[in-house]
């Protein structure tokens, strides 16, 4: 018994949700999987320097994202903001009024869960360029928080809040085309002024 | 006190718990009596919600954390 066991099993329950996010990063089952495993590796590798009472599960997404990051050579260090259109603010509730209310539920909530199916929501995450896409990964589906994802990504604070912000933007408009292509949408409902 | 607009600009951070405790509640207040901003401010929560609870929702490959287990049990064998 040492500390080496107790990481196997305390990291092995996060093991699912970085398994998500891997697929999410890689858009590959294999390559999510592999990722994983060697996110596993370098964490029982590296177990040493890993500060008890430190939070696992970030640690584990730190060590996840970075090695994604050199393992596709990503571009998430060189800032490429212009692959991102922009999207004017507020995209997706300045449309609600275009979805046809009589093809959705009364309550709001479930509504937003019957709006989009999980494929779109995993296919819009999956469209952002890279930059955008892992910044939104961990907060949005992980909860990590700004300061976290900073450190992770090594790069300042300001820049995770306007690739949250523009991803987020994008994401809205992807899942409005997709409804769209359903046919929720009726867009001569929406306010000429719009 | 914060205005619609600055409710509007600051409604990701809110979400995000990113905001000070006083800048916070300057955000709760206006929520409190501005009707717009709370439409709004339900949408992007529900919206936040909805995304989380799909893209979380992944099956994992058959098998997957037997050959996770298995993989740090060889690096074990091989370190010594
Ligand atoms: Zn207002």
């Amino acid at each position: 018994m040492g500390a080496r066991e107790d990481f196997t099993n305390d990291a092995m329950q996060y093991a699912p949700q970085l398994f998500a996010t891997a697929l999410r990063m890689t858009r590959n089952r294999s390559d999510a999987e592999d990722l994983v495993q060697e996110t596993f590796l370098k964490g029982w590798r590296a177990f040493d320097s890993y500060q008890q009472g430190t939070n696992l599960r970030a640690w584990l997404f730190r060590i996840m994202t970075n090695t994604f990051i050199n393992k596709y050579n990503s571009q998430q260090r060189r800032p490429q903001e212009t692959e991102l259109d922009e999207v004017e603010e507020l995209f997706l509730f300045r449309r609600m009024g275009a979805f046809d209310q009589s093809k959705m539920s009364q309550s709001a909530e479930d509504q937003m869960l019957e709006l989009f199916t999980d494929e779109e929501v995993k296919n819009a995450i999956e469209s952002l360029p890279e930059t955008f896409r892992i910044p939104v990964l961990l907060s949005d589906v992980e909860g990590f928080s700004y300061k976290e994802i900073a450190e992770m990504l090594e790069v300042p604070i300001g820049t995770v809040m306007s690739r949250l912000h523009r991803g987020r933007k994008a994401m809205q408009k992807m899942l409005y085309e997709y409804a769209k292509e359903r046919g929720l949408v009726d867009e001569s409902l929406l306010d000429p002024q719009d | 006190m914060a205005d619609c607009q600055e409710t509007l600009n600051e409604l990701e951070s809110y979400l995000d718990s990113e905001l000070s405790e006083g800048r916070a509640n300057e955000i709760i207040t206006h929520l409190k009596g501005c009707t717009d901003c709370q439409g709004a401010y339900e949408f992007h929560a529900d919206l936040r919600t909805a995304i989380k609870t799909k893209a979380k929702n992944e099956e994992l490959p058959d098998g997957f954390l037997d050959r996770l287990r298995d993989c740090l049990g060889d690096d074990v064998l091989g370190a010594e």
